[in-house]
């Protein structure tokens, strides 16, 4: 089988300054993978690549073995990528019943005239996708609550239940974990680890080392816009040039 | 049921009540006043499309208003059609207009799309007032018919209120089925973060686009009901200060808000009339309602957020009454 999504050779330069350089990588259906490096290595960027967000300056990106690399963010979506941002980016004014909707139209598209001539079937669909997705983050009791009344915590599972009402087969996931403490990661970690049971592909970055080594199947480490290493968890955190690049020297480990 | 009362409530204030006080307070003129309102209301809610739910400030309604009254005025006194015909070829003229030029403005956002559209709607009036073998510039174009149906009825201020609430209640139908259903969280999702929406598999310039095409149509139709009931048009009508008076009247009663559309439009036209008495310091008392409403009610009169709420659980649009929410199964 293929993998789900392969990034060939992928560049994006700005100006002269080569945010991602030459990476290649892949996620496999059902993988769960890690992106790790030091800030400013290029993580984000190359999320923006994958989706579309950012075009690329070189390189192709396939997934499920189309070229994606000349669509626009929103075609990306539909295909089935969906993403959370690494600031959290819900819409504050919106109920939270209407921010997941959001998702379920990016899926289920989106027509002036079905609203003018009021389709029941469409608006059904939209309305069961929502509530799906409400209840897979635990967010069925809230609703009816405007977004920007939600705490931190519950906000990141707003994104993610919006992201899941587009039913992606990819979930990208930019620092899940950000501003959570250790209780509310260890669910997180749950939270991703039973969307990864039901079949969805997970890749994800995050800074909480303890939560991408034992949440992800596999790790790749990038350093200035390179791919230094790509294996598991294992393999990673013995791998002299991630822990010179990316983890610190071995005295500073020890100490 | 609750939907059908609503429905009922709305059209017998709309039909019945409000022409019955009209004529109790002594009819004509105050039918002219209401009629002037309907128009602004429509204006208001079709710009309220733009710049309420989908967050494009627009800057130039009144350009597009002036399309349609003029589109109407000339279909009219040329070639003679009737209004049920000029009213929506003129709306269609406009839409095609709104799309035509707004198509290089999609790219921007914020203030820069408020200027270009302030520029676009200066280019229109300049083009009126100028293009005088098609349009009579200045002299602007007179004795053009009411609203009229041989057999049926005349030309009066009691059928050209009648003409206008009923468009009003068309507008408010089909603009409030956009807003207030799933596609207009789709548009307020381009509002609140245009990159996010993109991300979520929404085509932001398709929905912007689609947005400027129905404000533009409902634009043109109040144009060419303007011009149908009073008249006489000229470019003086379409100035970028009936662009701004249309702003400030969304704001008062509520960005985003249908409800607060017309209930801003009834406000800042009708209480002048109401206060006609004390003269000019009416204006006054105009500058302090909007003044004080923006400081203690920013949001606008009927604020969105509960309006939404509101509307969708009297309405039954997309929404169901027991969860408030949306259907389940």
């Amino acid at each position: 089988m293929t993998p789900l999504l392969e990034i060939k050779n992928v560049s994006r330069y700005f100006g002269g300054l080569h945010a991602v350089e030459d990476f290649s990588g892949q996620v496999q259906r059902g993988e769960r993978v890690g992106l790790i490096g030091p800030n400013g290595a290029g993580k984000t960027t190359l999320f923006n690549l994958i989706t579309c967000f950012t075009p690329l300056s070189a390189g192709s990106v396939f997934f499920d073995d189309k070229d994606i690399s000349s669509l626009k963010a929103y075609q990306v979506a539909r295909l089935g990528i969906a993403r959370t941002f690494q600031n959290l980016r819900v819409m504050p004014n919106l109920s939270v019943f209407d921010n997941v909707s959001i998702g379920a139209l990016g899926a289920l598209g989106h027509s002036p005239f079905s609203a003018l001539l009021h389709h029941r079937n469409y608006a059904k669909d939209i309305s069961r996708r929502t509530w799906d997705a409400l209840e897979q983050a635990g967010l069925q009791g809230q609703a009816s609550e405007v977004a920007a009344n939600l705490s931190y915590g519950k906000r990141k599972y707003l994104e993610i239940a919006r992201a899941l009402a587009l039913s992606p087969r990819l979930l990208i996931l930019d620092e899940p974990a950000a501003g959570l403490n250790d209780t509310e990661t260890a669910q997180l970690g749950e939270f991703v680890m039973k969307l990864s049971k039901e079949g969805l592909s997970i890749l994800l970055v995050e800074h909480d080392m303890n939560f991408v080594m034992t949440l992800c199947e596999r790790i790749m480490v990038m350093a200035s816009g390179r791919k230094i290493a790509d294996g598991t968890p294992q393999e990673i955190s013995n791998d002299p040039v991630v822990l010179e690049a990316y983890l610190g020297s071995e005295e500073e480990e020890a100490a | 049921m609750r939907r059908i009362i609503s429905v009922s409530l709305l059209l017998a204030a709309v039909l019945i009540v409000v022409p019955g006080i009209l004529t109790l307070v002594g009819g004509g003129y105050w039918f002219r006043v209401m009629t002037t309102i309907g128009v602004f209301s429509i204006l208001t809610m079709s710009a309220n499309l733009i710049t309420g739910t989908t967050g494009l400030m627009s800057l130039g309604h009144a350009g597009f208003y002036g399309i349609g009254a003029y589109a109407t005025a000339l279909l009219s006194t040329k070639f003679g059609w009737p209004f049920y015909l000029t009213l929506p070829v003129s709306g269609a003229i406009t839409a095609a207009f709104g799309i035509l030029l707004a198509l290089p403005t999609m790219r921007l956002i914020g203030i820069y799309f408020a200027v270009a559209t302030l520029g676009l709607g200066e280019i229109i009036h300049v083009t009126l007032l100028n293009w005088v073998d098609f349009t009579r510039g200045p002299m602007g174009i007179s004795a053009i018919p009411g609203v009229t149906l041989p057999g049926v009825f005349t030309a009066s201020d009691t059928t050209h209120y009648y003409a206008v609430a009923i468009t009003a209640l068309i507008a408010a139908f089909v603009l409030g089925r956009l807003t207030h259903s799933y596609y207009g969280n789709a548009l307020r999702a381009v509002r609140e973060d245009d990159q996010c929406a993109a991300s979520m598999g929404l085509n932001v310039v398709g929905l912007k686009i689609q947005s400027f095409a129905f404000a533009c149509f409902f634009a043109g139709v109040a144009g060419g009901l303007w011009a149908h009931t009073t008249g006489y048009i000229s470019p003086g009508d379409f100035r970028f200060s009936e662009s701004i008076l249309i702003l400030a009247m969304m704001v008062v009663g509520g960005l985003g808000s249908l409800p607060g559309a017309v209930l801003g439009a009834v406000i800042l036209l009708g209480l002048p009339e109401f206060l006609r008495p004390i003269g000019d310091y009416r204006m006054i008392v105009v500058g302090a309602v909007m003044f004080f409403s923006i400081l203690f009610l920013p949001r606008g009169l009927l604020g969105e957020t509960p309006v939404l709420t509101v509307v969708r659980r009297q309405f039954g649009l997309a929404w169901d009454a027991k969860s408030n929410l949306g259907w389940r199964q």
